[in-house]
């Protein structure tokens, strides 16, 4: 029940995540010179910032495989914030291309045995920074 | 796929290609031992690991004029292939059937979504 609840606050951190490119494609369609790119570039760091601190917290408790494997649902969230507010039609197409890879996502996720690899770095540095501060 | 989106597409790749080499550099970082706390921020490859990330952020919302963002999270797993080469090149893990397979899997669905989607 434990790791359950801790999958749970995985989802609820990715789905947060998710936010942040919302917030980058808002941005895309905005002057780059305004307050207005400003702001949303600074939600966009901030977001990135407490989705690294929370990855961290994540991982005290959850295999790092099982943690990645998770991350695959960040297509899901792109596919759905893309249709409800840019009105991104959803193919047929687009689904399954988008099921395959997250196969191929979950698979990596669990091609290693619990190397954390490179794609970690900048969560770790980010985070250590942030208790720095 | 449209030009434009082929070219946005690249833009959003590329930034994903930069945003690993940042990963690159901020895991060398953190293996060395530093003599000072500040050292251990202030060094030419930590900085240089946040201008690149910093970069790539701008590659992104620069390709998003045109990507999709439905797309984008699809483009953005091209990271793993970096992160099994560089893995492999800098940090000694090594490249399994599995990982190659994953990749492929990853590089099959993103042609599905582009020619069918």
């Amino acid at each position: 029940m434990k790791s359950l609840s801790t999958v749970l606050a995985l989802q609820g951190l990715l789905l947060f995540y998710s936010l942040g490119s919302v917030l980058s494609k808002l941005a895309a369609g905005v002057d780059p010179v305004s307050w207005e790119f400003l702001f949303m570039y600074a939600g966009i760091i901030l977001i990135l910032g407490v989705y690294a601190i929370g990855w961290q917290q994540i991982l005290k408790r959850l295999p790092l495989t099982s943690a990645y494997a998770n991350k695959a649902v960040t297509v899901v969230w792109g596919i759905i914030w893309g249709f409800l507010i840019f009105n991104e039609p959803l193919t047929l197409g687009r689904a399954i291309g988008a099921v395959v890879v997250m196969a191929g996502i979950v698979l990596f996720a669990y091609s290693d045995h619990g190397n954390p690899g490179i794609e970690n770095a900048i969560d770790c540095e980010i985070s250590k920074n942030k208790e720095a501060v | 796929m449209s030009e434009s989106l082929f070219i946005y597409s690249c833009f959003l790749l590329f930034g994903t290609f930069v945003s690993a080499i940042s990963q690159v550099l901020l895991k060398k970082a953190a293996l060395q031992t530093y003599s000072s706390k500040i050292k251990e921020y202030f060094n030419s490859r930590v900085l240089s690991a946040y201008f690149l990330f910093f970069l790539a952020s701008l590659l992104c919302i620069f390709a998003y004029r045109v990507v999709p963002l439905s797309f984008g999270p699809i483009l953005e797993a091209t990271g793993y292939i970096y992160v099994m080469i560089f893995g492999a090149v800098f940090f000694g893990e090594k490249i399994t059937i599995k990982k190659a397979l994953a990749i492929t899997l990853i590089l099959i669905g993103i042609g599905i979504y582009s020619l069918l989607g």
